[in-house]
């Protein structure tokens, strides 16, 4: 059996890059893939302690079904914000849309 | 190596490479299409793990609906122009590498003086059991998640559609 900490490793990296993709990419789209991304690699984290964690239980698969819940959702309003966002500022440029900085 | 840790490293290294290509790749396009191969990989893990629903859900969801969505988001936006010119925020991408790295470090090292009693046989869950849960100790979550999906739906709709004369 693979151990656990893989896993973790694992979905430690695959957080790393989305967050890395957040941060730096300027395309809208890709900054929304990268947060599917990083709930993805949580989804990873729960489902390894939910089948070869200390404390093997199902509770892990119902959160990560929750967790894919909320990521739908979430992809579904984040892109209905960016068409209505393209539509009446013609840019998808994350530098562009700075109206509500400090 | 068992054949188990053969197919993680497999699962692992189709995951994190296109991970990599979804930040490296230029066209939009191929960005998405990266997403669904990392997003395919890691339903592999959750069969791996014993987890079938979940891995079905996986792909059902996310390598077929929001990959469908991401699509469609991108071919109603400014999806030809790859390049936004050069970027100012020379300073903040430094910076960031720097900072993911730092937390990369710092949850690897974590990871690996991780002293965990782990079970030997692998817990495999049934649709069953999910269900059984589901539906008793999270009904009210169940619930919330319900009408969450409804408020997301209307939401994007209103959002989305063109302002009305």
């Amino acid at each position: 059996m693979v151990p656990v900490t893989f896993f973790l490793a694992l979905a430690a990296i695959l957080f790393c890059i989305g967050l890395y993709g957040v941060l730096t990419r300027r395309h809208l789209v890709i900054v929304l893939v990268c947060i599917e991304l990083m709930l993805n690699s949580v989804n990873i984290n729960l489902v390894a302690f939910s089948a070869i964690g200390p404390f093997a239980n199902i509770t892990g698969q119902v959160f990560t079904l929750f967790v894919i819940t909320v990521a739908a959702a979430e992809a579904a309003v984040g892109l209905a914000i960016l068409i209505a966002l393209y539509r009446n500022r013609n840019s998808i440029d994350v530098i562009k849309h700075d109206l509500l900085r400090w | 190596m068992t054949g188990q840790m053969i197919f993680f490293i497999i699962f692992a290294l189709i995951a994190i490479t296109g991970a990599v290509l979804i930040i490296a790749l230029k066209r939009i396009s191929h960005r998405v299409v990266s997403m669904a191969f990392s997003f395919m990989a890691v339903a592999g893990l959750y069969f791996l793990l014993g987890a079938e629903f979940i891995g079905i859900i996986q792909i059902m969801v996310y390598v077929g609906a929001i990959t469908i969505l991401f699509v469609f988001g991108m071919m109603m936006t400014d999806h030809r122009n790859i390049s936004f010119g050069p970027d100012p925020r020379k300073w903040q991408q430094a910076l960031s590498f720097v900072g993911v790295a730092t937390l990369l470090g710092l949850m690897l090292y974590g990871i690996s003086t991780l002293d965990m009693h782990e079970s030997t046989q692998p817990f495999v869950g049934s649709v069953e059991a999910i269900g059984l849960e589901l539906y008793g100790h999270y009904f009210i979550a169940f619930l919330g998640s319900a009408f969450l999906l409804t408020s997301a739906l209307i939401g994007a709709i209103v959002i989305a559609r063109k302002e009305a004369d």
